[in-house]
């Protein structure tokens, strides 16, 4: 819209048109230069070094033939690619159907369920890794719970065990952040005309196949968006199996992911930063990657 | 045919019915963690580790002991200085930024726009060490100005002010520009108001995001004096014996501020999401 | 319109923001410490500070205390930034990671040879500090490990104390069944994701994962061999609890569910902390492995304290910790006995403290005993990879569990730790 007006009125009015436009993101334009692209652009050329510590030498292309070598590397971006896999539709699909669920007028208590769900995403880090680690140990009350129901007859290893160990940090993400997804849905669902949905049901058509037919089309931009999100946090995670294998990505590095790989390149072995920044920029490309697929998939059916 | 509409009404109940079971297993398990760690600060260690889920009697005890060893005042002070501040500066460059991409198109600016977009992809741990650097060259380690600076412009909330500005009604610029109103005019005197929910929206979001903020602090704070909470509850939590009662009542504390925020501005901060998903 | 009362209301809002969030500290004089456990080291090093302030009243201290992987952190982001002003003066090392900062970041720290009587502390400590002819820090706990068991437990089993002497780890097995199946309860708990046990075997043999060069001692390395067995032996024979984290592991042996664990002294405040179980506990020595060359003494951790060599107080800080740490019997004193840590300076052994029997512990003279067991632990090159090759060992612990042979095991392992090492 606002290009139309400002083809109306070219000449004089183009450049205050101009002016006006840099002004307004000159702040945010100089604060990203600053603290993002500088720090970005200087660990692009620490990505051709390598070396311990302050101790680097040019690498070149080292680090890449290093990446292509290196079994850790593989192993945290296959448990990365699980991670993606597994989590982002979970918690997707259930954040829609939660949201979906919520947003029915003559439900009760809808605003307290809502809250309850979305409170999660508020709590920090520090709290969540503890609350969590005491949840999944040997004599937790996950264990408990579950010898309670008779689901199980002895206390499982969560964290020890590599698969469940997994799911311990799969449940502890979709924990977290499906409420926050939920709460775009919600919206998204609050802006779609109801009588759509009216009349499909006077038609006869099933709720199932409302959700399906009707309502998870119309929120297509916003499941991308969230998609698109998730994505970017999933590629990323660090914060929850950090804190909840001490830093260490175990057992056996199953839970290792390339963040967290990044990280202790970094900080707990012998510092590579070269090594560690070339890392990251493999996680820029995947994203890249991924981003412009999901963006492909969604056109594609236009 | 009143055969169809009984069975329709009686899977309408059965749907109800799931409904509310879903809804209610999600809502519980989404806050049993807040409620275990309230059961938490008020039992000892031994129990905790245990997994007992009644209310202890050592509530008084832990609150004892954590103010024994944390400065409360002094770590929330600097938590909520940061925050606050933080956000609200956040908020004010970023939406100015948003509005100014939406309203102000051009090529250009678009290309750069997908540029800032794409800065999003990189993990923080790529440009920790350059950041660091850049920090302590300027003098500003181990102050909160060091904090603040790079979360001032976040990609995340042009972004979203982006997006919410196409819902922003063109009318009103159009009648503000013939009253002879400036930009900035428009901006701070109709845009900003009318978009109340949408600045509640982000608000909640970038404090949270603020008030929880781990490893940034944790590398450019050196002295007790600027720790926040979150720093705090965090070396509490790994001495080779912690308290767990203690360390919950330190999680308590450090999770109250945010759940007080949301409470606060849970009605605008909903409406606020649905400008952003238009 | 009248702009300008907005104009000036902004300007002092941005103005009292940005001084608000620019306050800066440090005074001259000061004495800045990172360092981790609040009762424990940070505790030491208060006293410490106490005591240097009564003869020198200028000096000021301020002790700073973050987690302990939060401490290496933020060192390793201070030196990779090349800064001075992000740094402390001084700085507390763990010493399995000593020669991985002193070689990756030359000129960091301040060598002390010379200033400090090197002669008087446990030679293993001064070894790892050494680079190149040159020693840097202070020496200061010992991570020295003994058998902590539970007298009542293993009473009922049929074990005396006597039984517990010098050991091996096969014994220990054994023990442990007997242990189960007359109590009920498991014989010891171990975290498995963490190398910490495979440390304390192999160094009881005078082994690391490297050899006196640096260089990578894996598949040939029989001490290795004998840890990683030993532990498979132990998950097997159904002896150990599995913790999931260090406070599971802590839990598990002061709840009482556990009968034993084997550790460095500095958990003896931990389980001291328990006062309903005085005089339920005991010590004995580390057991050793099945083999020849292993004794039945070791060391899990142990930290020394590091100058960084462009502090602005540099010369303050090492005369700080050569008068405390480098000689004062009585600091040594006191800090074992409110704090339970045991310093590597030999002379303080002679202390009064050293010499008490523990009510807690049964009456032994707990201290007496482990300052012997000090003075036996064998000194191995810890070498600068020690996080690595402790991660590739986790990795692959579950495979030999699972009954993978302990050779190819190794073989794994060292693979592994190859593209790593690098």
């Amino acid at each position: 819209m606002a290009n139309v007006m400002a083809q109306n009125r070219r000449g004089g009015l183009k450049r205050y048109y101009d002016v006006n436009g840099w002004l307004f993101i000159a702040p945010a334009l100089l604060l990203i230069g600053i603290f993002l692209i500088y720090p970005i652009i200087s660990s692009l050329t620490l990505s051709v070094y390598s070396g311990r510590g302050m101790m680097m030498k040019f690498a070149g292309f080292g680090n890449l033939v290093r990446i292509y070598n290196d079994p850790i590397f593989w192993k945290a971006l296959t448990n990365t690619f699980t991670f993606f896999i597994i989590q982002v539709p979970i918690m997707i699909v259930l954040a829609l159907v939660i949201a979906n669920a919520l947003n029915n007028p003559k439900l009760r208590f809808s605003g307290l369920l809502r809250t309850a769900i979305f409170l999660p995403c508020v709590s920090s880090l520090v709290a969540y890794s503890i609350l969590f680690k005491s949840m999944f140990s040997v004599d937790g009350i996950v264990n408990r719970t579950l010898i309670g129901l008779g689901l199980m007859d002895q206390p499982l290893n969560w964290l020890t065990d590599p698969f469940w160990a997994k799911v311990v940090v799969i449940t502890a993400i979709t924990w977290r952040w499906t409420g926050y997804n939920m709460i775009f849905y919600l919206a998204a669902l609050q802006n779609i005309d109801r009588s759509i949905d009216e009349a499909a049901r006077i038609d006869g058509v099933p709720s199932w196949g409302r959700f399906f037919y009707l309502t998870v089309p119309m929120l297509k931009p916003v499941i991308l968006f969230t998609t698109i999100t998730s994505t970017i946090g999933t590629l990323q995670l660090f914060d929850e199996v950090y804190s909840l294998t001490e830093g260490t990505g175990g057992p056996s590095n199953a839970t290792l992911t390339l963040s967290l790989y990044i990280y202790n390149l970094t900080f707990r072995f012998m510092p590579n930063f070269g090594y560690a920044a070339t890392i990251s920029y493999v996680i820029v490309v995947l994203v890249a990657l991924l981003s412009f697929l999901q963006f492909y998939a969604v056109r594609e059916r236009r | 045919m009143s055969r169809s509409v009984f069975s329709d009404r009686h899977s309408a109940r059965l749907f109800g019915a799931i409904r509310y079971g879903l809804l209610l297993l999600a809502a519980f398990l989404s806050v049993f963690p807040f409620f275990w760690m309230l059961i938490g600060a008020t039992n000892i260690t031994a129990d905790i580790n245990t997994g007992k889920v009644t209310p202890g009697s050592a509530l008084f005890d832990n609150i004892r002991a954590f103010v024994a060893q944390v400065d409360v005042p002094l770590v929330l002070w600097n938590s909520a200085k940061i925050a606050i501040l933080g956000t609200a500066v956040t908020i004010l460059v970023s939406s100015i930024a948003g509005y100014g991409f939406e309203m102000f198109r051009s090529k250009l600016r678009d290309r750069i726009y997908t540029v800032i977009l794409l800065t999003l992809m990189v993990p923080f741990a790529a440009i920790m060490i350059p950041l660091f650097m850049m920090m302590a060259k300027a003098g500003l380690i181990d102050t909160h100005l060091a904090i603040v600076l790079p979360t001032l412009a976040s990609v995340f909330i042009i972004f979203y002010f982006r997006q919410a500005s196409k819902a922003f009604p063109a009318e009103l610029r159009d009648a503000a520009k013939i009253d002879g109103l400036k930009e900035w005019q428009i901006f701070l005197f109709i845009y900003v108001p009318v978009m109340r929910s949408t600045y509640a929206a982000a608000f909640v979001i970038v404090f949270m995001t603020s008030w929880n903020n781990y490893l940034w602090p944790l590398i450019v704070l050196q002295s007790n004096g600027t720790k926040t909470i979150t720093l705090v509850v965090s070396s509490l939590a790994s001495a080779y014996y912690p308290d767990y009662g203690v360390v919950m009542v330190g999680t308590v504390l450090a999770t109250l501020p945010t759940l007080f925020v949301f409470f606060a501005m849970q009605r605008q901060f909903v409406q606020g999401m649905l400008g952003s998903v238009k | 319109m009248d702009t300008l009362p907005l104009k000036t209301f902004a300007l002092r809002a941005a103005l009292a923001g940005a001084t608000l969030l620019a306050a800066a500290p440090a005074f001259a004089g000061e004495i800045t410490i990172w360092c981790w456990d609040p009762n424990f080291n940070v505790a030491v090093m208060r006293e410490a500070g106490a005591r240097y302030t009564k003869a020198h009243p200028e000096t000021t201290f301020n002790i700073v205390d973050f987690a302990k992987a939060d401490v290496e952190q933020k060192l390793q982001t201070g030196l990779a930034s090349g800064t001075t002003n992000a740094l402390p003066d001084i700085v507390l090392i763990e010493d399995y990671g000593a020669q991985k900062f002193l070689q990756s970041f030359p000129d960091a720290f301040a060598p002390m040879t010379g200033k400090v009587d090197y002669s008087g502390f446990a030679p293993y400590k001064v070894e790892l500090m050494t680079l190149e002819g040159k020693t840097y820090g202070m020496p200061f706990d010992s991570g020295v490990t003994g058998l902590f068991y539970r007298r009542d437990y293993l009473e009922q089993a049929g074990f005396k104390p006597a039984d517990l002497e010098n050991i091996t780890w096969d014994r220990y097995i054994e023990i442990g069944k007997a242990v189960e199946a007359k109590t009920g309860k498991k014989m010891t708990t171990q975290e498995l994701n963490n190398g910490g046990m495979t440390r304390i075997m192999m160094q009881s043999a005078g082994k690391w994962y490297f050899n006196a060069d640096g260089e990578l001692d894996v598949t040939g390395n029989a001490a290795l061999k004998g840890a990683l067995e030993a532990q498979a032996k132990m998950v097997k024979a159904g002896i150990v609890k599995p913790a999931t984290g260090w406070n599971d592991y802590v839990n598990a042996f002061t709840s009482g569910d556990v009968a034993s664990v084997v550790t460095g002294v500095w958990i003896t405040g931990t389980i001291k902390a328990q006062t309903a179980q005085a005089g339920k506990w005991g010590v004995a020595p580390t057991p050793r492995l099945d083999m020849a060359g292993s004794t039945n003494a070791s060391n899990l951790g142990g930290s020394s304290w590091y100058v960084i060599e462009s502090s602005k107080e540099k010369d303050e800080a090492i005369s700080f910790l050569a008068e405390i740490y480098g000689k004062d019997v009585e600091f040594y004193q006191k800090i074992l006995a409110d704090r339970g840590a045991v310093g590597s300076l030999t002379a303080a052994r002679s202390g009064a403290v050293y010499q008490q029997a523990d009510a807690f512990f049964g009456g032994e003279q707990v201290w007496q005993r482990f300052s012997d067991w000090l003075a036996k632990v064998p000194p191995v090159t810890y070498g600068i990879f020690t996080n690595e090759l402790d991660n590739a060992v986790t990795a692959n612990m579950q495979a030999l569990i699972a009954g993978k042979p302990a050779d190819e095991v190794l073989k794994d392992i060292e693979a592994q730790a190859q593209t790593q090492i690098q």
